[in-house]
């Protein structure tokens, strides 16, 4: 395809520097948006066992009634079915204080009938991971990190259409061509070219999405000002779910928790209940949401109906795959493309490859401007020159930040999800002793970077990911011997996960050894300046014919 | 690679102006793309008040502000850019507050 030359440069400048700006901040969003795909089976890698014996519901009415008796201020709480239905966890009812809260509270039923409340102490790596995925761990508000990540969302958008545009006259000749020379930059390029065109699509729509999730308020506040005269509140209210039930706050009684699953049953026959969320229990405005999936169809993570909990009639399917109407059903859609909550299995793995190989795409995007600002600078040096040219204060910044960013992230992950294991029931609030880690491991990455430079840090850090990398099987092997850990029952897929990274890292790191060592003399990869190597033996940098 | 291909131009080459061009594209890009999405709220099936449609019309935002953002470097130059996105956003906007108006309703 043809397209004037005046117009690829100035979008191959667009791209550039939409890809400075963001790469870091999206490889962070990426690595840990991959890891979200896997939360719940994370959680009860670092979750000790206990024996659960596989509930039936024959007593969750029981357990609602002695609660409400217990604790009558309480009347917003969801039921787990599904995982205490499978044996994941005990039947309990449990209760949030705030909207992110890592320790909930929970009431289970003893035999005799009495109930215990307890607050639990979930080891909450799901939510650091997820909070990572939203807000890059910018610590503080919520609201900070993400309108943060919605912004560089909106600038990955524009780099998206110009990386589009400056491959399009040239895609024909070099797709899916790898080429394997002396010259690295080469490799690179042709590596970013078909990571970022193969998974295209999955970068659209996780773009586009993430600018919505990332910066809706303020779109919302906007439209209701020119668009909605003011008037947005109404509008969106009218909308809700609960937009007919009534205010009526008198005691009332309820149906037992198995007569809404048999009438959710009866509504969609391939719906899978999860959980029943109850809002305003015990009063006559009860309500109960049947949260679900339905793989066959794009919900956003789960689906629910609405039913009233008094007389359990349906009261909304808005958000029921399946009985959306049209406007629901697209934005739904949208949801599930961005989260992978639809297909199963499948969706889901691919999800996690296709995020790994996005922070991919961000990482050789970097390594590519640095290389490029190379040859930028030898040829300002004149193209006779021979040895090192010094590579400029911005090429070494950049490398060392890449460095620094990219695989702080990855050992601090790595490094807390496995001490997640060793810490357990040792520490009082695990959830903090995890974000510890994390932004220990992180910034102690960053200036590691920083202080030794880009090319022994490179080294040096990719050891550092696959070691706390491997550190994951390592605990689960040591819980066949050793007393306080143990062998996760079914979550092998964990660790042969983190071996298969560790691996890989550790390859990475040979790799970058070998580049330092026998790599040209003037990049910012090669060993310090001075190894008697130097000058010896080397070629000078084969240009790029272009 | 610039000798053999500028002589085949007979159009003059686009002028990069970075700032003028990127600033029109993210704020007229935007309010462009409020006015469209705003557009279709109010003439588009079933009205302003449909069931969950005010979700769509948020989402509609997106694709559309960050299109303009994106294609504004095709613009001869920045001025250009801010005349031709400045009339569409007055067509835009003009047509919005027609169609919220009451006397067309």
């Amino acid at each position: 395809m043809a397209i004037r030359t005046d117009v690829v440069r100035l979008y191959r400048q667009v791209h550039t520097w939409t890809g400075i700006l963001t790469g870091l901040i999206l490889f962070v969003c990426f690595y840990a948006g991959a890891l979200t795909m896997f939360k719940e089976p994370l959680e009860r890698w670092i979750t000790p066992p206990v024996a659960v014996t596989p509930a039936t519901l024959d007593r969750a009415e029981e357990l609602v009634a002695a609660t409400r008796a217990l604790r009558p201020e309480v009347r917003d709480f969801t039921l787990a079915v599904g995982p205490a239905l499978a044996g994941e966890v005990p039947l309990r009812l449990t209760w949030t204080e705030e909207r992110f809260d890592p320790a909930p509270w929970a009431a289970t039923l003893a035999p005799d009938g009495s109930v215990a409340v307890e607050q639990l102490n979930p080891s909450g790596i799901g939510l650091l991971v997820d909070f990572l995925h939203r807000t890059v761990g910018i610590p503080g508000d919520l609201d900070i990190g993400t309108t943060v990540t919605g912004i560089a969302s909106a600038l990955y958008v524009v780099a998206l259409v110009s990386g589009v545009i400056i491959l399009l006259p040239s895609l024909v000749k070099d797709f899916l061509v790898l080429r394997v020379t002396r010259n690295v930059k080469r490799l690179w390029l042709d590596a970013h070219n078909v990571l970022g065109l193969i998974s295209l699509p999955f970068h659209i729509v996780i773009a586009l999405s993430a600018v919505v999730f990332g910066l809706h308020d303020h779109i919302y506040d906007t439209l209701d000002r020119v668009v909605y005269g003011g008037q947005m509140r109404a509008v969106a209210a009218s909308s809700s779910p609960f937009r007919t039930v009534s205010k009526d706050m008198s005691p009332a009684g309820m149906l037992p928790p198995k007569e809404f699953l048999t009438r959710v049953h009866s509504l969609a026959p391939g719906f899978q209940p999860v959980s029943l969320e109850y809002h305003d229990a015990g009063t006559g405005a009860a309500t109960v949401r049947v949260w679900g999936h339905d793989p066959r169809y794009l919900v956003r993570r789960e689906g629910f109906v609405l039913m009233g909990a008094v007389d359990g009639r349906i009261i909304d399917t808005e958000y029921m795959p399946g009985h959306q109407n049209g406007w629901s059903a697209t934005v739904s859609a949208f949801f599930a493309l961005h989260f992978g909550s639809f297909g199963g299995g499948i969706v889901r793995w691919s999800y996690f490859l296709l995020g790994l190989a996005g922070a991919a795409l961000f990482y050789t995007g970097n390594l590519l401007w640095i290389e490029s600002r190379r040859r930028t600078e030898r040829q300002a040096k004149g193209r006779s020159a021979v040895g090192p040219v010094e590579q400029s204060r911005a090429t070494r910044l950049l490398a060392a930040g890449t460095v620094g960013v990219c695989l702080g992230c990855v050992a601090g992950l790595s490094l807390t999800i496995a001490a997640g294991k060793w810490l357990s029931g040792l520490v009082d609030d695990l959830h903090a002793w995890h974000w510890g880690i994390y932004y220990a491991v992180f910034l102690g990455a960053c200036a590691w970077a920083f202080l030794r430079g880009a090319s022994r840090a490179g080294v040096e850090l990719l050891w550092a990911s696959a070691v706390a990398t491997a550190a994951i099987p390592a605990t689960s092997l040591l819980g066949l011997v050793m007393p306080g850990l143990w062998l996760s029952d079914g979550l092998i897929g964990v660790d042969l996960v983190a071996l298969a990274g560790a691996l890989a890292f550790a390859a990475m790191a040979r790799s970058a050894e070998r580049r330092a060592q026998t790599g040209p003399r003037d990049s910012v990869w090669a060993a310090a300046v001075g190894h008697p190597k130097s000058e010896m033996g080397m070629q000078p940098l084969a240009h790029p014919a272009e | 690679m610039t000798d053999a291909s500028s002589a085949r131009h007979t159009q003059a080459p686009i002028r990069p102006d970075w700032w003028s061009k990127s600033v029109a594209g993210v704020v007229l890009g935007f309010s462009l793309a409020i006015a469209m999405s705003g557009l279709f709220a109010w003439i588009g099936p079933g009205g302003p008040a449909a069931v969950n449609k005010l979700q769509f019309i948020m989402w509609l935002v997106v694709p559309i502000w960050l299109g303009v953002a994106s294609v504004c470097f095709l613009f001869r130059s920045g001025r250009q850019a801010w005349l031709w996105l400045g009339c569409a956003n007055i067509l835009a906007h003009t047509a919005l507050l027609a169609a919220r108006s009451p006397l067309l309703h």
